[in-house]
């Protein structure tokens, strides 16, 4: 089925990572010097030696925007055994969350994450709650060894975006 | 120039009727406050500051974060003091203003003027602390007023806990002869971080030393004003361009006048051999002032101060013969081009012996320029 996280891995899922609007991504509770750049963006996301880190508890709150809408497919979180993120809620659509209202809605989709999942292997998503999606938050509540850090290495999104006729690519098919 | 939604909490419990700092406590901070307000929306126009109270009826939001800086000063009018203040609650109630915010890309800060005792302890506050940080919520602390064992501990710790980078900080003000309001010009609170210190600079300027204009150029703050201070500018540049130009005209002017007029520039060439030695400068500068003067309009030769009566015979001359018409100067020339009379002026002044070969020389070569100038004008007197 789902092999290692290659960008087109399944059926024509595309890694988001293009499609997000880095002015408005947003983290609260990161460390200074482990931001959330570390774990979402391409090439600082699969160094190692960079991370993404919590600061004052092992709470997290990420919010990605996206340039266009998109449809969310699956996630990718890679971390350390012991700290790693385990429950990981998302919302979508959801405009600046704060750690007081995370309460307040219901989750699009809640995943706890194995040991397997932690080491990259893709978490297929509630793929109906995620049509058209503009933003994304993230909310960490815990990690694996209940400790007061929680280290992320890399968050990779996949799935495709609604709006299809990019048009570079339709540019190419009239060259034919 | 941060983008900043700003909550301040004012202490208006009973410790603010104290008189340490003047009038009292609690006037003076309401002064640091308008001051704040001015300096945060001055910084940034879209920055939005609310108020809150801490004591006297309660925790009260008086107004909300707005840009509007008159309903912000407005609000303050009337207040009770009384009470005691609610550190815990007052933050919290200020963290959730600042949450619900209109423009949620503003940064969001709490500044707590802590006048009286806390009777809280430093665990809760650090706890507190925390949870602002997690939040990504500035605190700024003014620590003032009373100032029993333990407040400035708890309240730095309380800061530390929440300071990110920098961005929080914490001041503490002793009563004494300057007003809460002057200290705080000077702290990281008003100044913010490198930006808009404009501002700040221009009230330390005109707030902080009374009177004095220490810093800007014509007394007038560029940011305050910025069109006069281009305006002052302008105009002294043009006045020392006008000045310039003036002396250098001058000089010209006293090159070619010690040309054409021979007989004063005679007695001024003996004049200036016996002062020789370097000072011929000192003559020329003099002689360009007379000049000056004389375009400017017959002012009396007394502004000249000349230990030489004689050279400012001679200067008095120059003004005079650059006055009047040709006839009188060829007069002038022809009473100075007598040799015999030359010779008796040269012999009062000091130093100038005129057997000297150099004055000797210098009489023979007057005498054909004075028959050259009697022919010229001669000639223009024909015409």
């Amino acid at each position: 089925m789902a092999s290692a996280a290659s960008s087109t891995s399944q059926r024509g899922q595309v890694d988001l990572v293009d499609f997000v609007d880095w002015s408005g991504v947003e983290c609260l509770n990161q460390s200074g010097s482990h931001s959330i750049a570390n774990a979402l963006k391409q090439g600082y996301r699969d160094d190692d030696g960079l991370h993404l880190a919590s600061d004052s508890d092992e709470q997290l709150l990420i919010y990605i925007p996206f340039t266009q809408m998109i449809k969310l497919h699956s996630i990718v979180i890679k971390g350390p055994e012991e700290e790693g993120p385990k429950t990981v809620k998302l919302f979508s659509n959801k405009e600046h969350m704060g750690f007081s209202n995370v309460g307040d809605y219901p989750p699009s989709d809640t995943v706890v994450l194995s040991d397997e999942q932690l080491k990259g292997q893709p978490v297929i998503l509630k793929y109906v709650k995620f049509q058209n999606v503009r933003s994304l938050t993230i909310f960490v509540e815990d990690n694996q060894g209940g400790d007061d850090v929680t280290t992320v290495h890399k968050i990779a999104l996949f799935g495709t975006t609604v709006d299809t006729t990019n048009m570079k690519d339709l540019k190419k098919i009239e060259d034919h | 120039m941060v983008l900043e939604a700003t909550m301040i909490c004012l202490d208006n419990s009973e410790w603010m009727r104290n008189g340490d700092y003047s009038p009292n406590r609690f006037q003076a901070q309401c002064d640091a406050v308008n001051l704040i307000c001015g300096a945060k929306t001055q910084s940034n126009p879209e920055n939005t500051v609310g108020v809150m109270t801490m004591a006297g009826k309660g925790v009260r939001v008086l107004v909300t974060p707005t840009s509007d800086l008159g309903k912000i000063l407005a609000c303050m009018h009337g207040l009770e003091i009384g009470g005691e203040s609610n550190l815990t609650a007052a933050i919290q109630v200020a963290q959730l203003a600042l949450k619900h915010r209109q423009n949620k890309r503003q940064q969001q800060r709490i500044i707590v003027f802590v006048g009286s005792p806390i009777k809280y302890d430093k665990k809760i506050l650090e706890s507190l602390g925390k949870k602002l940080k997690k939040n990504n919520v500035a605190l700024d602390i003014v620590d003032f007023g009373e100032s029993d064992d333990g407040k400035p501990e708890k309240l730095e710790s309380m800061v530390s806990a929440v300071n990110n980078s920098d961005s929080s900080h914490i001041v503490h003000i002793p009563p004494g002869q300057n007003a809460l309001s002057d200290v705080l010009i000077s702290t990281p609170i008003f100044t913010g971080e490198e930006g808009g210190s404009g501002f700040a600079a221009a009230a330390a300027a005109a707030a902080a030393t009374a009177g004095s204009m220490g810093g800007f150029d014509f007394g007038v703050d560029p940011n305050v004003d910025p069109e006069l201070a281009l305006a002052l500018r302008v105009s002294m540049e043009e006045e020392r361009a006008r000045q310039e130009a003036a002396a250098k005209k001058a000089a010209e002017e006293a090159s070619t006048k010690e040309k054409g007029d021979a007989g004063a520039s005679g007695s001024t060439d003996a004049i200036m051999t016996e002062a020789d030695k370097g000072a011929q400068d000192d003559e020329a500068a003099l002689l360009q002032q007379a000049l000056a003067m004389s375009m400017d309009d017959a002012k009396p030769m007394s502004d000249i101060s000349t230990t030489d009566p004689d050279l400012a015979l001679a200067l008095q001359m120059s003004v005079e013969a650059a006055k009047e018409d040709s006839g009188s100067q060829s007069d002038m020339n022809k009473v100075l081009g007598d040799q015999s009379f030359v010779s008796s002026i040269l012999s009062s002044l000091p130093g100038v012996d005129p057997n000297d070969p150099s004055v000797k020389s210098l009489l023979d070569s007057l005498q054909p320029e004075q028959e050259k100038k009697e022919d010229k004008s001669d000639k223009s007197e024909e015409k």
